[in-house]
Formats: structure tokens, sequence, C-alpha cells
């Protein structure tokens, strides 16, 4: 019988609830923590979650019609328990590829992020996890130049790359900002950094930034024997002016660029990945504004959403969080998330809140940026967690030395350099680390100065939003 | 609350004297380019600019670092710092000032 127009509101459930449906490969799969109103069913709620992400609207409208739904909708296939929360539960949504315009995570987001988030079904959304299927995947242009190529670029090998935000954040002039970058890339740093919020104000214009800054890192090239860089940040208030910052960058011999992908918006964030990736450059990635997404452990965006989504747009260089600084930071749920940027298979893994494998294809790995509130001390401890393929970024533990911004930069190379040294001779980092530093600040005063600056802090904070726990 | 234009002198300074222009004053005595009773009390901030390059071109010539000054600047840095880290660390500074505002 031919379908029958009904303007009737009809359930959720009885279109998009389908527990017996098995995921295809090529569905773009979503985990929801969802807090329902109260009194609405579980199945009801997440029902609607997948139909308002998809197709649905709030009733039955005759276009509908003319669309073939059991294609084109998302289906709620399984609903599960939050460990330890009996206020939410996870649904898990299936969605058909061709939803979404090919490597636009700007359309995936709108979808799946987009007016659902206001429906008045549930107290709270949290989108937790995305399976993005490698046929769409395929289709992004991802990180511009990836771990190896970078490798090649900067000729650093081996070790975790060294960077260093320069302070004050706002008010130097552009030649005492020169200086201070200068000075931490001669004293060993391989990387200065603009701050976010560094763009062109009037206390400093972008070009006249980038002039001074070029000539610190041809000056320190030219006196070091080592490849330098510095983030220059090209974040501004149009792409097109975003973009004229890029070509002045690459046109002076800059390196890298950076930019702010959250507040400059991922459309911007995939135009400038492409042309990096077409002119040779390396784009740093600063997550600015994440918090507001990420931070309730019941509402917004995971981070490891949002980690997902910047290496389809295209980084670099992504700021992870550290675990042992003063940040916030659940070691297990971080660790998850630098997977998530490097790797190019991911397996679930609820003990890391990874909830689906993700195959990345071919797609190049991003690099972890750790930066915010570390210091020498730290540095065992840092090499242990991130590897070779990351970048250390100390701030206040490169500018607060007692000595100057470069013996901070010299302080926190011998360290890397002597923890690497000693993880290559199997000893362990985080159990021996004091002993390690101690006898390198042997033969450097900068180090030893800066182990005495900083030996007795301690960071003791608790995270707000940790991995979820066993089921109470 | 308006900038200040004359500059305290390091012995009133902020944090014991361990800030910007404190380490300034502290290399410039080690370099001997002003005396080193010294504490620029008075000074206009363009006078410590001044300052700050001179001492720059100083640091220039040992490739910023401590560890490549000559055993006599090494010496003179060792005295003059360590004093002022004493005096800092008494003062209530310790090294997370230098990090607590990081993100």
């Amino acid at each position: 019988m031919a379908k029958v127009y009904d303007a009737g509101v009809k359930e959720y459930r009885e279109t998009y609830w389908m527990p017996e449906y098995t995921p295809k490969d090529t569905d773009l799969l979503a985990c929801f923590k969802i807090t329902p109103q109260e009194g609405v069913p579980r199945e009801e709620v997440a029902a609607a979650v997948a139909a308002e992400s998809s197709t649905g609207t709030w009733t039955t409208v005759w276009t509908d019609l003319l669309t073939d739904l059991d294609y084109y909708k998302g289906r709620a296939y399984a609903i599960e328990d939050v460990p330890g929360d009996d206020t939410c539960f996870y649904a898990f949504v299936a969605y058909p590829i061709d939803l979404f315009e090919e490597g636009s995570v700007v359309n995936v987001l709108t979808s799946l992020v987009g007016n659902v988030f206001g429906f008045k079904a549930l107290r709270a959304l949290r989108l937790e996890d995305i399976r993005f299927p490698v046929a769409y995947v395929m289709t992004c242009n991802g990180p511009p130049q990836g771990i190896q190529v970078e490798r090649d670029i900067m000729n650093k090998y081996g070790r975790p790359m060294l960077g260093c935000t320069i302070k004050p954040k706002l008010g130097l002039s552009a030649k005492n900002y020169g200086r201070a970058c200068y000075e931490g890339l001669r004293g060993g740093l391989d990387f200065t950094k603009d701050d976010e919020n560094v763009n062109s104000q009037p206390f400093m214009r972008w070009r006249h930034r980038f002039d001074f800054v070029m000539e610190a890192i041809q000056k320190a090239e030219a006196e070091t024997g080592e490849r330098k860089g510095h983030y220059l940040n090209v974040t501004a208030p149009t792409s097109d002016e975003m973009m004229k910052r890029a070509e002045y960058a690459k046109e002076i011999g800059a390196p890298i660029i950076m930019h702010d992908y959250l507040t400059g918006g991922l459309s911007a964030n995939t135009q400038l990945a492409q042309w990096c990736q077409d002119n040779g450059m390396l784009l740093h990635i600063h997550r600015a504004m994440h918090a507001v997404l990420d931070r309730n452990p019941h509402h917004g965006i995971h981070f490891r959403v949002l980690t997902k989504v910047l290496r389809l747009s295209g980084g670099d260089h992504l700021h992870s969080g550290t675990v042992v600084g003063k940040l916030e930071g659940d070691r297990d749920a971080t660790l998850g998330w630098i997977d998530i940027m490097r790797d190019s298979y991911i397996k679930e893994d609820r003990s890391r809140g990874i909830f689906f494998d993700q195959d990345w294809g071919s797609m190049p790995g991003v690099i972890p940026v750790a930066s915010g509130g570390i210091h020498v001390w730290h540095m065992p401890a840092l090499v242990s967690i991130f590897g070779d393929d990351s970048v250390l970024q100390f701030g206040g533990g490169t500018l607060g030395h007692p000595w100057g911004n470069a013996a901070g930069a010299a302080a926190n190379r011998v360290a890397v350099e002597a923890c690497v040294e000693a993880r290559n001779q199997g000893r362990e980092l985080e159990k021996e680390g004091k002993d390690i530093l101690t006898a390198a600040a042997r033969h450097s005063p900068e180090l030893g100065a800066a182990m005495d600056t900083w030996k007795e802090i301690k960071f003791e904070f608790d995270t707000v939003d940790k991995i979820d726990v066993a089921h109470k | 609350m308006a900038r200040p234009d004359k500059y305290v002198g390091i012995d009133n300074d902020v944090n014991g004297g361990m800030t910007t222009i404190g380490k300034i004053i502290r290399d410039a005595w080690v370099f001997d380019l002003i005396d080193e009773t010294e504490t620029c009390e008075g000074w206009n901030f363009a006078g410590v600019d001044a300052l700050l390059d001179k001492v720059n071109k100083e640091w220039d010539k040992y490739g910023c670092l401590v560890s490549h000054l000559p055993h006599e600047l090494f010496e003179r840095h060792q005295k003059f710092h360590g004093e002022a880290m004493e005096k800092a660390r008494a003062s209530g500074w310790s090294g997370e000032v230098e990090t607590e505002d990081e993100k």
C-alpha cells in the first residue's frame, strides 16, 4: 500500500531505534552521553538524538515521502550504562556516509552537534566519540606535512622537540619579542611560539612581529647550526587576512605558522591546512576555547572528538595537555587522544575512553604538544609519557629561569637529552629521574639553577573530567 | 592603575628583585656596565631599555649562556645571581610564580 501522509506526531523510536542494526564499514558512528529529562525512556531519547542529528524533525512532514528515509536516517543501535553514573547513558548512533559532504568536518559537526544539543527531551548531551569510516577519512586533506616530514624539514630526530611560548603574552614590542625568541632558540629550543591571543594588536602588528622573529630565527640558526622555528600566529579576523599573513610568513622563509582552530573556525583551518600542504609549510594548532566545549563531563564535545576533527581538518601540531603539569588532564584519557593524534590505527579501548576502532588509512599523524605549567623536573615523566614524536613546551619553565631565557632553554635542552640518553640505555625515567637530572646538571650550571628554582613545586590538582569509572 | 614612570630600584622591586628588570641589572653588574652599588632607583624606562641593549650586546659575545662565560665573569655571575636567589626566596618568591598563569 502506498504511503499516506500523516500529520500526527509519532514516537522517534518507531523510526530511529534499531537495536538489530549492524553498522556498516562505511557508516559514521557516534557515541553520545545522554542525560534525559525525567520520565523519557532511554530508547526514545536515543532515537530522538539519532533523528535530530540526521533526517528527523519534530513532526512528520510531507516531504519525508520524497526521500529514502530508510537509507538516509541515523540509527540508534545500542545503549549502554555509563560506569559510575546513573543519571546518564551512552547511545550509539550510525549515520550513512552520504549524509555528509566529502572532506568537510564542518558539515559533520553541524549535523552531529547542531540543533540536537538544544533538544527539550535532553537535560544534557555530550558527544563522546566518533568513528570516521576510512572511506570518509580519505576525502579529507588532513595534516599538511605529518610527523616524519616535519622531522625532515626541521632536521630533528630521536628526541622530543622543545618549544616555549613567549611571555609576557601581551604588551611586548616586536623588537623585544624577537629578542626573547632569539635567546630561547639560541639556548637550545627548537621552537618558540606566539601566544594564542597574539594576532595583530596595536602594540605589535603582525608584519612587524614576523620580521623581528624571522631575524631571531636566522641569527639563532647561524650561531647554532640547527634548524629553528617560531609558530607565527596567522589567526585573523577574516580568512583573506589569515591567508595574507600566511603568504608573508612563507615569503620571509618561516618554516611553520600557527592557527587557533576553534576560535578561528574549521573552514578557515581547513583552507589554511590545504595551503600549507601545497606550500611546504608546517602548521601548529592551538586549541583555545576547547574547555568551553569539552570540560563538562555531561555536556559538550569530548576532546578526543575535537582531536579527530583537527586531524581531518589539518594541523601538524595540536596542544594535548600535559598529564603531569598543573593543568587539566587525566592520564589515561590523554594517552587515548595522543594515540588518536599519532597512530594510523587505534583499537577501541574503554580504559582510555576510546569507544571505536579508528582507521586513519594513509593520513599522516599530528604531533602532540605538551604545554603549560611544566618545568625541568617534569622532563623524565614527559619523555616517558609522550615519547619522541612530541613537542614539550616550557613557557614559564624557560622564561622564568632566574638567569634568563637562554639559560632556561639550555636547562631544558640538557634535561631532555639526558632523559633520552638514559631511556635509550634502558633506564626507567620516572623512577630514576632525579639521578638522571642531577648527573646532567654537573655539566650544566643552567640546569642546576633550574632544578634549584623549581625543586619544591608539587602539583596535586584533581581533574574535573575523568574517564568514567566502574559502575557503582 | 597608572604605570609608574620611574623604576623603584632593584632593592625595592617585587619578588625580591626576581623580575625582568632585576635580571637586567644583575647582568649589568656582572658585565661591569654599572657599578654594583647602582640599584637603578629613579631611572626612567628608556634608561633601563638602553641598559638592556648593552647587556644583550655583552651576552651575544658568549652565546647568551652562562656556561660559555669566561671564568672571571662566571664567578661574578654566580655571586650576584646566587645572592639574588637567596634574597628572593627570603622574600617569598618561588619558581611557581613563573608558571602559575600558563595554559
